[in-house]
This record gives C-alpha cells, sequence and structure tokens, in this order.
C-alpha cells in the first residue's frame, strides 16, 4: 500500500476551521505541513489563531471542519495515540509553585509512565540539560520567570516525546533568558532530531531558530516556507531612514518615487523596500531634502521576516494587534476559554 | 494501557498532594479553628442545656462526627478553586493533552482533595477526646471512619470541580461554597437527630449525603458498630460514583 500524503509528516493540517460558540472564527481554512525533524514557527499577532492551532493539534479542542493529523494519528478520532507521542508547554505557567522542580518533573514522569528505576536519572538529566541541577530542590516559586520556563521545557522533553509544541515559549523573558532558552531546546533537538512547533510573535525568533515559517494573520496562513524563502519574496533591501519627524509627509513623497515602496512610517524612521539601494539610496534623499525633509541618518540591510510581514498585511505585527484591537484580542481568549 | 498504570497516575496525584501539604500544612490547621469551637463552644454549652435528645449519649460525642465531616467537607469543596486557578495558568491545559485518561484526571484530583479534607479527622477528633467526647479510638474503627471519610470527601471534592467548571472567579466560589457548606451541615444529622426536624427539612436531610456519611461515622466511632456504618457507607460510595462521573464529563468544559 502506498503511504498516504497525510501520514508521510510529523503535522499535517488541511483547511482546518475553528468557529468558538460565541461564534468567533478563530481559524478560517487553515493548512500546514511540518516534516519530522523539522523545527517550524508559527508567527502572528496575539489573536491570529495560533494558540487556537495548538490546541487543536494537542488535542484539547476539536475542530469544528477540516482535519489535522499528528504524526499520521487524527487529531480527533486517535487523540489517545496522539497524546503518547507528543509533549507541549502552554503559554501560561504549568507547574506547580509551591513544590520543588524535582518533585514537578516527578509527577509528571508518573503520569507519562517513566519506569521507577529510570525515574531519577532521566529527571536529573533533564535537569542537567536545562540548568537547573542546583536549583532542583527548590520550591518552584522561587526559581525566575526564565528558569520556570526551563523546568516546563525540561518536563517537555523529559517524556522523550517525537513532537513538542511550544506556545510563546520565551513570552515575557528578557533577551539574556530567551536565548539560553533556545540553546537548551536546540541541543536537544539536534541530539534526538524531536519535531518543534512553536508559535511566537517575536519575529526575530522565528529568523533565528526556525527552519521553517508559517505566517497567521487573522485565522489564515498568509505565507509559508523558509525564512529565506519568505525574505526572497520580497526581493532587494531594506533601507532605514531616520529623518527630522514629519514620516508621513515624506511617506507620500517617496511613494512618487518609481521601485521604492516605503514598508512603515513611524515619528521619525521610514522604512523603506528598495530592488538596489546604490542607485535609489541618493534619489530617496534628494527628493526628501527638496522637500525640506532632513535626512539625519540611513542604514541598509537585508529584508527580515518582520519587513515580510509588513508587506503581506499592510502593517506590522504590533499595529496589526493595535488594529484587531484589544478587545478583539480579548473576545479570543475569553472563546478560547470558554470553548465550543 | 494498564491497570497498573492507571492506579499509577492515581496515586501520582495523591503523592503531589501530600507533597504540597508537606511543604505548605497551614490550611489543615487553619481549616480546624472552626471545627474546634464548634466543639469547645457550642458543644459544651448545648451539653449543659440538654435540650436535644441524643439517646444515650452526651451532646459533645453527638457532634463530634458531624463536626469533623463539615471540616472535611470545606476543604474538600473548596478543592476547586484551585482549579479555576489551574485553568487559567497552564496546568490543566498541560494534563489534559498528556497520555492520563480524563477519568484518571478527575479521580486522581478527587482523591487528592479527600486526602486534604481527611486531615481533619486526626485534628478534630483529639479536641473532642481532649473536652471529653467519648470516643471508639481503635485501630478498626479509626480505619473504617477514615475510609467513610475519604470516600465521601471524594464527592465532595467532584462536586467542587463541576462548580469550578460554572465558578469563572476565586471570589464567586467563595460566595457560592459557603452557601452550599452551611445549608448542607444544618441540614444533616450533624447537630441534632433527624426525627427533631420538621417534616421538609427531614425530607430534605435524607437526601442530603452528609447525613449518610455522618451515620457511617456515628455508628463506627460512636457505637462501635462497624456493620450498620456500612449502610451509610455504601449509600455515600453512590453518592461519590455518580458525581466523579458527572466531574469527567464537566472537566472537558473547565479545559475549552
Amino acid at each position: 500500500m502506498s503511504e498516504r500524503k497525510d501520514e508521510k509528516y510529523a503535522i499535517y493540517v488541511e483547511n482546518l476551521i475553528k468557529v468558538y460558540s460565541g461564534g468567533l472564527k478563530a481559524l478560517d481554512g487553515v493548512s500546514l505541513e511540518v516534516n519530522e525533524g523539522e523545527i517550524h514557527a508559527v508567527v502572528g499577532p496575539n489573536g491570529a489563531g495560533k494558540t487556537t492551532l495548538m490546541r487543536i493539534l494537542t488535542t484539547q479542542i476539536q475542530p469544528t471542519s477540516g482535519h489535522a493529523r499528528v504524526l499520521g494519528y487524527d487529531v480527533r478520532s486517535e487523540s489517545g495515540a496522539v497524546r503518547k507521542l507528543i509533549s507541549y508547554v502552554p503559554q501560561e505557567f504549568s507547574v506547580w509553585t509551591d513544590i520543588t522542580g524535582y518533585e514537578n518533573l516527578l509527577f509528571y514522569s508518573k503520569i507519562y509512565g517513566i519506569p521507577s528505576d529510570k525515574r531519577h536519572s532521566i529527571i536529573s538529566d533533564a535537569l542537567e540539560l536545562m540548568g537547573l541541577s542546583e536549583a532542583s530542590g527548590r520550591l518552584v516559586r522561587t526559581y525566575s520567570g526564565g528558569m520556570i520556563r526551563r523546568l516546563e521545557i525540561a518536563a517537555a522533553l523529559m517524556v522523550k516525546p517525537r513532537v513538542i509544541f511550544l506556545d510563546e515559549p520565551t513570552i515575557g523573558l528578557d533577551p539574556r533568558a530567551r536565548e539560553v532558552v533556545w540553546e537548551k531546546l536546540l541541543e536537544y533537538q539536534k541530539e534526538y532530531r524531536v519535531t518543534v512547533l512553536f508559535n511566537t510573535h517575536y519575529m526575530d525568533e522565528a529568523e533565528r531558530y526556525a527552519e521553517k515559517v508559517t505566517f497567521l494573520n487573522r485565522g489564515r496562513v498568509i505565507a509559508q516556507g523558509t525564512p529565506q524563502e519568505l525574505v526572497r519574496l520580497l526581493g532587494g533591501e531594506t533601507l532605514k531612514v531616520w529623518i527630522e519627524g514629519e514620516s508621513e509627509r515624506a511617506s507620500q513623497i517617496l511613494s512618487s518615487i518609481d521601485g521604492i515602496q516605503v514598508l512603515s512610517a513611524t515619528s521619525n524612521q521610514l522604512v523603506i523596500l528598495t530592488p538596489d539601494s546604490s542607485v535609489m539610496l541618493p534619489k530617496i534623499v534628494q527628493a526628501l531634502s527638496k522637500s525640506g525633509i532632513e535626512v539625519r541618518s540611513t542604514t541598509v540591510s537585508r529584508p527580515t521576516l518582520e519587513d515580510v510581514f509588513i508587506k503581506l498585511t499592510g502593517m506590522s505585527i504590533e499595529e496589526a494587534e493595535k488594529a484587531s484591537g484589544l478587545r478583539e484580542v480579548r473576545a479570543v481568549r475569553r472563546a478560547i476559554r470558554a470553548g465550543g | 494501557m494498564s491497570l497498573k498504570s492507571y492506579w499509577e497516575q492515581t496515586v501520582a496525584f495523591v503523592e503531589l498532594e501530600l507533597r504540597r501539604l508537606w511543604h505548605d500544612p497551614t490550611e489543615v490547621f487553619t481549616r480546624a479553628v472552626q471545627p474546634i469551637l464548634w466543639l469547645t463552644v457550642f458543644g459544651t454549652t448545648m451539653e449543659r442545656l440538654r435540650s436535644i435528645p441524643t439517646a444515650n449519649v452526651d451532646y459533645l460525642t453527638f457532634i463530634s462526627p458531624g463536626v469533623v465531616l463539615q471540616s472535611s467537607s470545606f476543604i474538600a469543596l473548596a478543592y476547586g478553586i484551585m482549579l479555576v486557578w489551574e485553568r487559567e495558568s497552564g496546568i490543566l491545559k498541560k494534563l489534559v493533552s498528556s497520555p492520563v485518561d480524563r477519568f484518571i484526571i478527575v479521580l486522581g484530583r478527587s482523591l487528592a482533595g479527600a486526602v486534604r479534607a481527611v486531615t481533619q479527622l486526626f485534628i478534630v477528633l483529639p479536641v473532642a477526646l481532649l473536652f471529653g467526647a467519648k470516643l471508639k479510638i481503635d485501630p478498626l474503627s479509626l480505619t473504617f471512619a477514615t475510609l467513610a471519610l475519604l470516600i465521601g470527601s471524594v464527592g465532595f471534592t467532584s462536586l467542587s470541580i463541576i462548580l469550578a467548571v460554572f465558578m469563572k472567579t476565586r471570589e464567586r466560589f467563595m460566595g457560592i461554597l459557603q452557601a452550599i457548606v452551611m445549608p448542607l451541615f444544618f441540614t444533616s444529622n450533624a447537630l441534632y437527630p433527624i426525627e427533631i426536624m420538621p417534616a421538609p427539612l427531614q425530607a430534605f436531610a435524607k437526601v442530603n449525603p452528609m447525613t449518610y456519611i455522618i451515620s457511617s461515622l456515628r455508628d463506627t466511632l460512636i457505637y462501635g458498630d462497624i456493620v450498620s456504618a456500612i449502610n451509610g457507607l455504601l449509600v455515600t460510595l453512590v453518592f461519590s460514583s455518580i458525581v466523579l462521573l458527572l466531574a469527567t464529563r464537566y472537566l472537558q468544559k473547565i479545559v475549552e
């Protein structure tokens, strides 16, 4: 029998729709394929549907229509088989803070059926990998945010899952703590080639750590590919121009120049997409100074995923969040909690 | 999944609770204050009045089992607050995406809450004895009383899990908790024999699960009559099993 297409992938999602009981459409026809051993990022603003997608894939809630498989098992009809093969780190804290780090892992090791003669060594290894050996005997409430996150990841990795789901794994952490979390995670991923699907709204994180990226906005996939492929969608270079105020007017002036596109204009900075900065930069500076707008400095860089997102949606992630409004984000969160 | 692994997972929840109690046993003692007042103030005062017919036992002895249960049931019914918190955090989400069967999550948590609740037996009973209650404390009656209280508390913890589905905040939960525990307590046979209650209340007392748990505790701890105590225990077992199954159905709602 030939292998079915949806069994070839670690994660296979086809035309997934989720409408919560309040009528809120969190996913609107999402399709996604993740190869085994791949690190895949789902990127998008709050309220884009990232958490809903992950909760369906981890068998917590059911989709309204469409289908999703994890390692060939249907998340709806074979949820028990899926749960044995995956690990999940939710966005919110998922360890008990009134017991020690070791005790938390001990509990999860029993829940996942790790044999009693192996428990101690497996827990110790996981704690060591995450740099928590010394703190393991302390109550978790004395841990920093980064340490708690590492403990949660230790709990997730300890059970040797084939697919690990991380929902905003570094949200709320400082840059150094974020880096440590990823460093440890990658160390493990390299050794065991586990498939990783993570949600994030940090573009830099997706760009640095993901082999493939899916952009999600308002419940729809707007682009998919390796970070390089996505960046290539834009072509050319990104030019950042710092000016003395009046960015709106500056943006209008530049719109008359052929071949360039203003991606964003904040109070004193313009982000411009250009096929060749060496040709376009003098034209830009000239056009602006002719209108009395002084250019203070410029930098040229290759486009980032952030620039791609702006090009595709017409706004940055922060702007997309503002546009959809806090109210909508809250409505999504409420709907996620209330279920449906 | 084998029966052995179901058992191990259930025990893991109980062990988790014991570890939490070990690190912070405050609740065990603060919750014991109220029942101790019932015994030492209310019990000893009413004892002097001799206005409530308690057959051949003194009043303090008569109310001791009920007061133990009042304290235990409060802890058990308050256990759902933890679930309100765990729903806000990611703990429940993580648990339901793990290989544990959802029934085991409810059974494990209910047993864990029940273990916490049963601690009251070992605090309130010594106080009752100290104030002169005449209780039969031998290994058999103590084991049976613990079992009856444990099974009853599993039911109340499960009930609490169901409450957690509807009470989205701690404040609301605490409010409803008071509105449940005290009426159940007053409409049971905890403080007076059912026979002296008005007819409508008697009818209610007969469907109140507390009545049967208290009967069982009273038969064991006061009269040493294990055979009679089994009747109460069986009713308690039916109550707890039904609520446990209902809670399993509702767990999905909490998660979503």
